[in-house]
């Protein structure tokens, strides 16, 4: 699981609607492994309009990342460093294993074999 | 394939049911969910080719566009365009595995609540999922869904089977629910269990979901799935009819390859007043 998909998702459990505290997910006992793949251009730039920027780099300070600046620089194109250091961070850093623990419910969804469970119970639905 | 010879004796024939199962939750656990899970390899090896609509539609998204590939079995759609991204979500694990190691996003959840946060995605498929879900309810809830975790402008591509279909299968007109066979030939186990991780392999059983190998159950296992089977006009009727009519304008439809299809664009948010 890529830390993208990460961003993408909040808890979900009908209870737990707090936008405060159902998005980011924590991650805990996290194993992370890097898999190289072609830098996009387009995409990275139409991320940046759809990503939470400070979850982004406030996870990426707590799983040890560095690089990624405090804001999005004015001009992100004319930036390749922070491009590339971005399509690192979000499109070549994958999850292999661990959790997800949502601030607000204390839900866990866990992640196995890069492939983060985000079944609920039926009471949870 | 318009040629079919005709089935051999004892292959297994879709059931019709007189009426939708009592329990929906329950019957989508066992008739789709488990038979996944046990069918994955097999499945997986007879889906590798896009379907021309679908192909198109991909092809038509800009470059960059971020995509949801709701019921994403395999992930064979998730490569189609690598001028795009997509994250893909089943409910089968044995089919995520195979989606995660072909090096796609894959996460495992229900269709009826993704866990996405809303207006991200730039567009969606639904392909062959919504009608294994057994109550008008729970279609409308999955299109419903999916068109929140769109952004305003963007697009839903939905793919169902079609009661009407003139492949392989002839359905009784008079009914909508069936348990559908899966068949998988004994002498073909060890063959698509390893041609799972490639993706690729010569069985013939793509466009309509039927064995066209000779088989006869004292040599093949089957297993059964439950759908429900649309009638024309049906899925437009299904969000027309619902307060998704005021969230989306169906831009496209049609039938394609014993399917009936629809495309959803998401209408741009509402000025408050
Ligand atoms: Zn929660």
């Amino acid at each position: 699981m890529r830390l993208l998909t990460h961003n993408m998702l909040q808890c979900h459990v009908k209870k737990c609607t707090d936008p405060a505290l159902n998005f980011p997910l924590q991650l805990q006992d996290i194993e992370l492994e890097q898999v190289e793949t072609e830098e996009n251009e387009d995409l990275l730039l139409n991320l940046i309009n759809k990503v939470d920027y400070n979850a982004l780099t406030t996870t990426a300070a707590q799983l040890g990342l560095v690089g990624l600046p405090n804001a999005i620089p004015k001009d992100p194109q004319a930036d390749p460093a922070f491009m590339t250091r971005l399509h690192e961070v979000l499109l070549e850093t994958n999850i292999t294993q661990g959790k997800m623990a949502c601030r607000g419910c204390g839900h866990v969804y866990t992640i196995k074999d890069g492939i983060p469970n985000m079944l609920l119970a039926e009471h949870e639905i | 394939m318009d040629s079919e010879p005709a089935p051999p004796l004892g292959k297994p024939q879709p059931v019709g049911l007189a009426a939708a199962p009592a329990d929906a939750g329950r019957t989508e656990a066992e008739f789709v969910h488990e038979v996944y899970d046990q069918i994955a390899p097999h499945f997986s090896s007879t889906r590798y080719k896009a379907w021309p609509v679908v192909d198109q539609f991909l092809q038509g998204q800009a470059s960059g566009s971020l995509g949801a590939d709701v019921g994403c079995g395999n992930g064979k759609y998730m490569g189609v365009n690598p001028r795009l991204f997509l994250l893909g979500s089943d409910r089968s694990w044995g089919l995520l595995d195979i989606t995660n190691r072909r090096g796609f996003e894959a996460m495992q959840a229900d269709t009826l609540t993704l866990g996405y946060r809303p207006n991200r995605f730039d567009f969606a498929l639904s392909i062959a999922v919504i009608h294994h879900l057994s109550t008008p309810e729970r279609r409308c809830a999955a299109v419903r869904e999916m068109v929140r975790i769109l952004r305003p402008g963007g697009q839903l591509l939905v793919f169902v089977w079609a009661l009407e279909q003139k492949g392989k299968r002839r359905f009784d007109q008079t009914q909508q629910d069936f348990m559908v066979p899966w068949v998988i030939p004994m002498n073909s186990v060890h063959n698509t269990l390893t041609a799972s991780t490639t993706g690729e392999t010569s069985n013939a059983q793509d466009a309509a979901e039927d064995s066209t190998a000779p088989v006869t159950s004292s040599t093949s296992q089957v297993f059964h799935r439950y759908y429900h089977l649309f009638r024309e006009g049906e899925l437009e009727q299904l969000v027309l009819n619902s307060d998704l009519a005021s969230q989306v304008t169906v831009t496209e439809q049609g039938y394609d390859r014993d399917n009936w299809y629809v495309i959803l664009t998401k209408r741009e948010a509402e000025k408050s007043p």
